[in-house]
């Protein structure tokens, strides 16, 4: 069977900015549909998932919609009042307040550009960090996520030291997402959630020493994701995009599912600093399998492209555990308390969020190739807009006329027009255009200039200023130009006639009029690529930098 | 069962109907129609066309569920001896095992079911090393699939069990290959766990077994002691909701041996029940043909639902091609009619062309006179042809269906639109040998003349060429013409160089509308398969009611 299995998260939104053959095939099967259809995001697999299509159509596909949870978030306009609640908001990868800004702003000058599905997912970060923000930075919220039977609220409720989530035999057992705070405070963070009070609970009360490590942690209990339950899938997506670390319960049968693997540990593989993977149930397994399984998970995580944190460098912590014997736990709880005293989760979500959508829209900005205008393109411009009015024939026809009859040489139309053209060539160019001409009367004329060539002319110019710009920007360009070409050809006529027909001082103030029209609207063809993309743009580094222009 | 052979031709054609069905144009619902249709191949191919032809062929037991559900144990405990790896790493199998009694091995040696799988063999009497037994299978190779088939004396005869891959593990080619192998079974064997029982993955597969009607079993397996009963009753009830409630159903415990322990084998007893289901299935004349017939007749009435869908996929692809072409045949008349349009206004006369003409005879010579306005001509033809184009790109850029086509940047060789380079210089060139030939008729007509009277064939060709192509702002060429050569002859040289220059419109741009159409064309989407699938499918309808 053909199971399409691609992920399609990363597929270009757009068609791409061109490229590309004739027609392009997708896999071995010469006449297998080409793949791109389907950009839902949904986790495609071949007959399996032309019945998760199927079933999709019952009620329990309310997925990847907007976060209905979220209602609590209060105002969340760009420039909220930041400064209220936060005090630890740096990371190692440079402060996330100016990266959050340069987002904003690149998003800001992309609205009329780039389509609001585009810009939506960055625009999300951004709220969200918002409202983060906004919330306390005292606690940590970590949500224990993962197959069910994988034995979560197990862990949740060895954690809190007390039975608040129902474990059982049942599958599913959670329904719904339970909130275990070990600090006061959390309410606006649970809120923001959507917990309700009832399921907002506090740990095992007189907590050993082992507690006082955990303050400020806030647990939250999920439902499963994998179950054909409907809504678990929902809630848990709703809240893993929340939330400022997850731990992720494996169990030894479920450990190398493709639903945990292709749907969510490949898309947060950049969030790999705030997340936990362990592999629970340990006690299921005889002898020195533990240590084989262990080890097959961390190859499938690299795989996935988590980083794993080992040796002190940053990235996933992986470990193995049982949360019925206890086996494991003791470690897990140092590991947490170290990673909540840090109180710097929230901003490394956040960052690593940012990174995300920044790598998403960075196709959409940035392409392989250097836009902007050349020497040569310029001169080429000028060249076909002097064919288009005669003028470069006119040089010549001067010259031979100059030959003949040198003494009248100053006075033929054809001269002034050849010096009209060589003056656009030097310094200054078409400012100049308008001086050179000079008065001569004749009768005037109807499109003296070809049409053609002026447009041939403006197109060759957008092509070379948005060649290596990808889709939309290029696009904005060659429309730039072709509005600012407008009335061109209209203009070189009457420059043209001006030229042969010459006139007194007035005519020639017209033509200087004239001119300067032509040259700015030449210009403006020319300038507007720089309108393109704006000139910022978000980079990992979380530094800004500058487009190269060559101006 | 029996099986008239008219049936029997009747699916043969159907099914290279389907084989024949291409959906070249990535439209939305593209991809599930190929699954649909590589799905509908694996059924006729594999199951189907195998099962009504040799109706007394052993019935094929398909074990497939999740990774680390326990299947390939219950293969070995099934079978006596441990034909298939078990392990803790996920997912152990990755080639399937058929095992069968050694008499039936020749039904499953040849290419009757599941040709495209390499067979791995080994005659009996090799000793086998079964920890060596995925090496084995990693012999294969990963890209070509293989099947390990394996001979048991223990199975009884007419019974032949698959251990399939996972249906859910991160191994796409087990996905893959596991949905082929269930949709060649005559009894689907459903293994989940106390864990899994609940998991959306193979309730997909659970429900397309209930849509196709299949011989279907299902076994919960792994399941620790103590609560046996509380999970099996939450299984048989999510089963009953799902309208499964009849499907026999064996719970097998949670034993050491389940992860790997002991003799890897689960005792006798714990599966006892299912072999016995099994081989009464295989040997019992009755129950052999009740599994046998349902499956059959199932995937037959699936077809009345499945071809239909796949038929409008087909039309859906030619639709589209027809919009594709429609629009590039609608660009490339709309920019025609504007060339011919601008050219009897005398575009082409304007600029450097007009300059030329202007200062000619005393400032530009007959050459460059040429040369202008053949140039002036040219640039006409790429103004317009990329005029076409880019309507055509914005147009397309709006269709699903063109995502498959690439515009100019290549395509070079496969006659597609090449790199504007490339476009350029076929019209220069096509203008330029209209210009050669105009040369030649001038010059003809030079030579009729008497020789003293004979002007210069340049010229001639230089007013020929401005008259035709100046419209009104050249009036005076044909009467300079007409001076030099007589009226009658500057006439007839108009009419055979006014013909000429309609030609040599038309091959630039018939020719550049025919290269954008080259790459749609070459995809061959034609109105014919979707009729013919229908045609295919009523003809077997109308066997099947047949007594
Ligand atoms: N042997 C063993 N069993 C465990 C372990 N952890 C959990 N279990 C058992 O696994 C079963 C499921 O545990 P839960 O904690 O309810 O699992 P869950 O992940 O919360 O499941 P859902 O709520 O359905 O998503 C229970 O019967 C637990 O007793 C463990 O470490 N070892
Ligand atoms: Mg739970």
């Amino acid at each position: 069977m053909t199971a399409v299995t691609d992920q399609d998260q990363d597929r270009d939104p757009a068609h791409g900015p061109g490229g590309g053959q004739g027609v392009e095939r997708a896999g071995t099967e010469p006449q297998a549909p080409a793949k791109g259809a389907g950009r839902d995001g949904r986790w495609d697999d071949g007959l399996i998932a032309r019945r998760a299509a199927t079933a999709s159509e019952e009620p329990d596909e309310a997925a990847d919609a907007e976060d209905p949870g979220d209602a609590g978030d209060g105002p969340d306009g760009p420039d909220g009042d930041i400064a209220t609640e936060v005090e630890a908001y740096e990371r190692s990868g440079g402060p996330l307040t100016p990266r959050l800004d340069s987002l904003r702003e690149l998003l800001g000058l992309s609205r009329a550009r780039l389509d609001r599905e585009t810009l939506a997912e960055a625009g999300r970060v951004l709220d969200e960090a918002a409202a983060r923000q906004r919330l306390s930075s005292r606690h940590t919220v970590v949500a224990i996520a993962g197959a069910t039977g994988s034995g979560k609220s197990t862990l949740f409720n060895s954690l809190a030291g007390a039975q608040i989530s129902d474990t059982g035999l049942r599958r599913p057992t959670t329904a719904s997402p339970i909130a275990c705070s070990w600090t006061d405070g959390a309410a606006g963070l649970l809120d923001r959630l959507a917990i309700p009070g009832r399921l907002r609970r506090r740990p095992q009360q007189g907590g050993s020493e082992a507690d006082a490590a955990l303050q400020g942690l806030v647990l939250i209990d999920l439902p499963d994701h994998d179950s054909a339950a409907p809504g678990h899938r929902e809630q848990v997506d709703r809240v893993l995009a929340l939330v400022d670390a997850v731990i992720w319960v494996v169990d030894p049968e479920k450990y190398a599912d493709a639903a945990l693997h292709e749907r969510y540990l490949r898309p947060l593989a950049g969030h790999a600093e705030v997340t936990f993977v362990v592999l629970n149930q340990i006690d299921r397994l005889p002898g020195e399998a533990a240590e084989l399984v262990l080890d097959d998970l961390r190859r499938l995580l690299d795989e996935d492209g988590m980083a794993l944190g080992e040796h002190g460098e940053p990235g996933a912590t992986v470990m193995s555990l049982s949360a019925l014997t206890g086996e494991g736990m003791p470690e897990l709880r140092e590991v947490l308390g170290r990673f909540v005293q840090e109180r710097t989760a929230a901003a490394r979500r956040l960052s690593a969020d940012v990174d995300a959508a920044a790598a998403r829209l960075r196709p959409v900005y940035v392409a392989d190739g250097r836009p902007g205008l050349g020497e040569r393109a310029r001169e080429d411009f000028t060249d076909r807009l002097a064919e288009a009015v005669g003028a470069a024939a006119s040089g010549q026809a001067a010259e031979r006329e100059w030959r003949r009859n040198a003494g009248r040489a100053c006075g033929t139309p054809w001269l002034r027009l050849w010096r009209w053209y060589e003056s656009t060539r030097q310094l200054g160019g078409l400012d100049r255009m308008a001086l050179a001409l000079a008065p001569a009367p004749a009768p005037p004329e109807e499109e003296i200039t070809a049409r053609q060539r002026v447009e041939q002319a403006v197109r060759a110019v957008a092509d070379a200023a948005s060649a290596g710009l990808p889709g939309p920007w290029a696009q904005a360009v060659r429309e730039a130009a072709v509005n600012g070409a407008r009335g061109l050809p209209e203009a070189l006529d009457e420059l043209a006639r001006n030229a042969s027909a010459g006139a007194g001082a007035g005519a020639a103030r017209r033509a200087a009029g004239a001119g300067t029209r032509t040259r700015a609207e030449v210009r403006a063809g020319v300038r507007r690529r720089a309108a393109g993309p704006p000139r910022r743009r978000v980079r990992p580094g979380g530094r800004r930098r500058y487009w190269c222009r060559r101006r | 069962m029996d099986v008239r052979p008219q049936l029997i031709d009747a699916l043969s054609a159907l099914r290279d109907r389907v084989a024949a069905v291409r959906l070249p144009l990535p439209l939305p619902g593209a991809e599930r129609a190929w699954q649909t249709r590589v799905e509908l191949l694996d059924q006729l191919d594999d199951y189907l066309l195998p099962r009504l032809k040799d109706p007394e062929a052993p019935l094929l037991a398909v074990v497939g569920g999740s990774t680390g559900a326990g299947k390939s144990t219950l293969v070995n405990s099934l079978v006596g001896c441990r034909v298939s790896q078990a392990g803790v790493l996920r997912p152990t199998t990755r080639t399937p095992v058929l095992v069968c009694h050694p008499d039936d091995h020749h039904w499953f040696a040849g290419v009757r079911v599941l040709p495209q799988l390499t067979r791995i063999w080994l005659p009996p009497g090799q000793a086998r090393d079964p920890d060596g037994l995925d090496d084995l299978g990693a012999a294969g190779g990963d890209e070509e699939s293989a099947l390990r088939v394996e001979t048991a004396v223990s199975l009884p005869r007419g019974l032949a069990l698959l251990d399939a891959p996972d249906i859910d593990s991160l191994v796409v080619h087990n996905r893959v290959l596991a949905a082929e192998l269930i949709c060649a079974a005559d009894i689907w064997v459903m293994v989940t766990t106390a864990s899994r029982y609940a998991d959306a993955v193979p309730w997909y597969l659970l429900r397309t077994a209930k849509e196709y009607d299949a011989s279907l079993v299902t076994v919960l397996d792994r399941v620790p002691h103590q609560v046996i009963a509380e999970v099996s009753r939450q299984y048989a009830a999510l089963l009953t909701r799902a309208g499964l409630g009849d499907v026999p159903r064996f719970t097998i415990p949670e034993l050491p041996e389940s992860a790997g322990g002991g003799s890897g084998l689960l005792p006798t007893t714990a599966v006892a029940p299912l072999r016995a289901w099994l081989t009464h299935r295989a040997q019992d004349p009755a129950a052999r043909q009740q599994s046998v017939g349902r499956t059959a007749s199932g995937v037959l009435r699936s077809l009345n639902v499945r071809l239909p869908e796949l038929a409008g996929a087909v039309a859906a692809q030619y639709a589209a091609a027809v919009r594709l072409s429609g629009v590039v045949e609608e660009a490339y008349r709309k920019e025609a009619a504007r060339v011919r349009r601008r050219l009897q206004s005398g575009a082409v006369l304007a600029g450097d062309a007009r300059t030329r003409w202007r200062g000619y005879p005393l400032d530009s010579s007959t050459g460059e006179l040429l040369d202008a306005l053949v140039e002036s001509l040219v640039a006409l033809l790429q103004c317009a042809v990329a005029a076409a184009d880019d309507e055509i790109r914005t147009t397309w850029r709006g269709e699903p269906a063109s995502g498959a086509f690439r515009f100019e940047d290549a395509g070079r060789e496969a006659g597609g639109w090449g790199p504007a380079e490339d476009i350029e210089g076929r019209i220069a060139v096509a203008v330029r040998r209209w210009r050669r030939v105009l040369e030649e008729l001038a010059d003809e007509e030079v030579r009729l003349l008497e020789k003293n009277a004979a002007p210069d064939a340049e010229t001639v060709a230089a007013l020929l060429a401005a008259a035709l192509l100046g419209g009104r702002r050249t009036r005076t060429a044909g009467e300079q013409l007409a001076e030099r050569i007589g009226v009658q002859g500057a006439l007839r040289l108009r009419d055979k160089g006014g013909a000429l220059l309609t030609a040599c419109l038309d091959q630039v741009m018939h020719g550049e509308r025919d290269r954008r159409l080259a790459p749609l064309d070459a995809l061959d989407v034609a109105p014919e398969p979707q009729a013919e699938l229908i045609a295919a499918l009523s003809v077997l309808q109308k066997e099947r009611v047949k007594p």
